[in-house]
């Protein structure tokens, strides 16, 4: 068994090469305006290096959720791309609709993986049932973002931020006793696919689901902490009831003290606070230690082609993309942290050390998991409730009684869970 | 429909004494002639309504390899989620702010202009334009005018000392704000349709009513105007509602259904449980039942017309 898959890998390679002689390869991703560059970038050098195989692009998708509808509309047409780049937590929507094309016979049979900077954690984002269909390409993480001028003057020390939720309530407090226009946090609890809803449970090393998925996890210590730390952010520390770009705008022009939210954001809030302020980015707090993990955003590469021809050549593509090179022109050009390993302790290592707001994420690299999705045909109305019930928190209509709340919450999720 | 209308069409076209065969052949040109037009019917109008109706019968998602019939499961899972209730009650109070507001305002611009002097055609071409506008565009100005911190909605009632709102962000204002720009949407095209009604009304009716003593322009109106205006009024109102019924391009650019469902209306929850959610024979069902209402609202107004509402 093990001798012939060996045989057979080495004789796919060995074809491979002329093969591929003149392949195209069509790739599409989300946000042009962020990913323009890099994709750009990245197969510039990737012609250099496979002069074989011809990669296109699409136009972009304008949104995660653009994304997914169109490569399911596409599904039916049969007009898929070769190659399309998803938001982190739909994978599984493809797999469970078939459409997605595992990679375990590529990884298996490639040797230099390892020696390219891939490593499990990459492999297990991706993975569904089992085998792995997705590789992330570009990979963000729930960080704290402090004003460093607004922290001194509360009286906080900047080289100790919090890294419990209690001290960092105690410090928004007090951030937020320095003026009526001042906010002392912001927690963009908004985020698409109940992103920093999972950050916190996951943090305490909860899950949403039991283990084989048939029942509801968050309704137990970890989750009930999660939401009475989300509705004592809005009950002890006074957080404003505001959608992202207005956090956003309010942190960068100065009138609040802690921001949580993604490190795809670093660059934009970089840039927008222009050195008004000591902007400092720091770890995500309430993680507990062994257990605790934080969910991955950011998008993974997803091979749609089922043609064997074009698999090949598709993988050669992935590879080059999600490689160290390819890694290290992500990082360099957009916010978002490439989970590459060799890109980030060869390449990189330079960039970080001049930009130390960026390595925040790269230190939480250990504890990354899965973007969770929620499994059956409700997954995603299921994301839809949790937001909603989230948002009566956050509007202060039932802050003050959050376990009430969650046990709501968990009775509508269950309603939504496959019957099995 | 059309089988009763060919029938009859045969009936006519046969000479009394016709032959079996003579009638077969009429009955099969007449066939042939209408094919093309109900070919087209059942491509574009009838076939898909049906593919729908049929959807919302299946477990169907977008992209799913497979497909099951459930019965009236989607029907029963739509009536037991709150967020449906929501967007049938956000749906029946945005027609009942509309529909009166553009109708009174488009009757009342109408009146103005047509009792105006100089300038008609530039007022009417103003009060138009929302109409002939991009809804889509319009709603991405409206968008920064209505922004909490910097549109100039606010900054006007700033400069007037009032309290400035978070017209779309506030769950108790987002319906109502939604429901003005609605209004400022349709109250052009009402207006054109009143426009045309007063045309059509005969001078001579005036000139009694001043013989019989109406001098005021509220009895002008009262006792001519609003009777003759009957047949227009009710096809604007109908028009109006049905308009209101199909909102959308608004909810979708500004508000997403939010903040929590505020502003959630039937073709937005369509949307978003077909093309978020994935959830096809689900939409499909929120589809039926939106066909239902306007359905109802055109044989309203078929039966109405066909009365010819009069009153003269």
């Amino acid at each position: 068994m093990k001798l012939r898959t060996c045989l057979l890998s080495a004789a796919l390679a060995l074809a491979a090469l002329p093969a591929l002689a003149g392949t195209e390869i069509v790739v599409q991703y989300p946000y042009g305006e962020l990913f323009n560059e890099p994709h750009k970038q990245i197969a510039a050098e990737f012609a250099k290096k496979h002069p074989d195989i011809k990669v296109t692009f699409r136009a972009p998708y304008d949104s995660y959720e653009e994304g997914t509808q169109k490569v399911l509309r596409e599904a039916i047409t049969k007009q898929m791309p070769d190659i399309t780049f998803q938001g982190l937590n739909r994978v599984r929507i493809f797999v469970d609709r078939g459409i997605a094309q595992p990679l375990d016979g590529f990884i298996d049979s490639d040797k230099g993986m390892e020696t390219e900077g891939f490593h499990q954690a990459m492999y297990d984002i991706g993975m569904q049932n089992g085998k792995v269909y997705a590789l992330p390409f570009a990979i963000s993480l729930p960080i704290a973002y402090y004003n460093i001028d607004l922290v001194k003057k509360a009286g906080g020390d900047p080289n100790k931020l919090p890294t419990a939720w209690e001290e960092a309530i105690e410090l928004a407090k007090k951030i937020k006793a320095l003026g009526p226009d001042i906010n002392g946090v912001t927690y963009a609890w908004d985020i698409t696919g109940n992103w920093l809803w999972q950050a916190p449970v996951f943090a305490q090393g909860g899950s949403m689901l039991n283990a084989n998925e048939t029942r509801v996890a968050f309704d137990g210590p970890e989750g009930q902490y999660a939401i009475k730390t989300l509705a004592r952010l809005v009950t002890e520390a006074k957080m404003p009831n505001l959608n992202q770009p207005d956090m956003r705008a309010a942190f960068a022009a100065g009138k609040t003290g802690i921001h949580f939210t993604s490190t795809s954001d670093l660059a934009k809030v970089t840039e927008m606070v222009n050195k008004k302020f000591e902007l400092k980015t720091s770890l995500f707090p309430g993680v507990v230690p062994e257990k605790g993990r934080l969910p991955a955003g950011g998008n993974v590469g997803i091979i749609l082609t089922a043609d064997p021809k074009k698999r090949e050549a598709a993988w050669e593509v992935m590879k080059f993309w999600h490689g160290a090179e390819g890694a290290a022109i992500v990082a360099k050009t957009t916010g978002y942290m490439p989970p590459n390993r060799k890109a980030n302790e060869v390449y990189l290592k330079d960039f970080y050390a001049e930009n130390p707001n960026n390595y925040t994420a790269v230190k939480q690299l250990p504890i990354l998991t899965k973007w969770y999705a929620f499994p059956g045909e409700n997954g995603l109305k299921i994301t839809d409730v949790i937001k909603d019930h989230l948002n009566s928190i956050v509007t202060g209509a039932r802050a003050g009684e959050p376990d009430k709340v969650v046990v709501d919450m968990t009775a509508d999720v269950q309603k939504l869970l496959p019957r099995k | 429909m059309a089988d009763i209308a060919l029938d009859r069409s045969a009936e006519v076209a046969a000479p009394p004494r016709a032959t079996a065969l003579e009638r077969f052949q009429h009955h099969w040109t007449a066939l042939a002639l209408s094919f093309p037009a109900l070919f087209l019917m059942v491509l574009l109008l009838i076939g898909p309504v049906v593919t729908v109706l049929i959807m919302s019968f299946t477990d169907y998602q977008l992209g799913a390899s497979t497909v099951a019939f459930i019965g009236l499961q989607n029907y029963r899972d739509l009536f037991a989620d709150r967020v449906f209730w929501t967007s049938l009650g956000n749906t029946l109070k945005y027609v009942a702010i509309v529909v009166p507001a553009s109708v009174a305002l488009g009757l009342g611009i109408a009146l103005l202009i047509e009792s105006g002097g100089g300038l008609r055609t530039f007022y009417r071409a103003v009060f138009f334009i929302p109409v002939m506008a991009t809804l889509i565009a319009m709603a991405i100005s409206w968008e920064y005018m209505l922004h909490p911190q910097f549109g100039l909605i606010n900054l006007l009632l700033k400069a007037v000392g009032l309290a400035p709102h978070a017209w779309l962000t506030d769950p108790a204002l987002a319906l109502p704000t939604l429901a003005a720009i609605g209004i400022w949407q349709l109250f052009g095209f009402n207006m054109v349709l009143f426009l045309a009604g007063l045309v059509s009304i005969p001078r001579h009716l005036y000139d009694a009513a001043a013989l019989d003593g109406a001098q005021s322009a509220w009895s002008r109106f009262w006792l001519v105007t609003w009777p003759m205006l009957g047949p227009v009024t009710m096809f604007v109102v109908i028009i109006s509602a049905i308009r209101s019924f199909q909102v959308f391009d608004t909810v979708h650019v500004l508000t997403k259904g939010g903040p929590n469902k505020a502003s959630e209306v039937l073709l937005y929850t369509m949307y978003s449980e077909g093309f978020e959610f994935f959830r096809s024979g689900l939409a499909a069902a929120v589809a039926v039942i939106f066909l239902v209402f306007v359905l109802t609202l055109t044989v309203i107004k078929a039966r109405l017309i066909e009365k010819k509402v009069h009153y003269a």
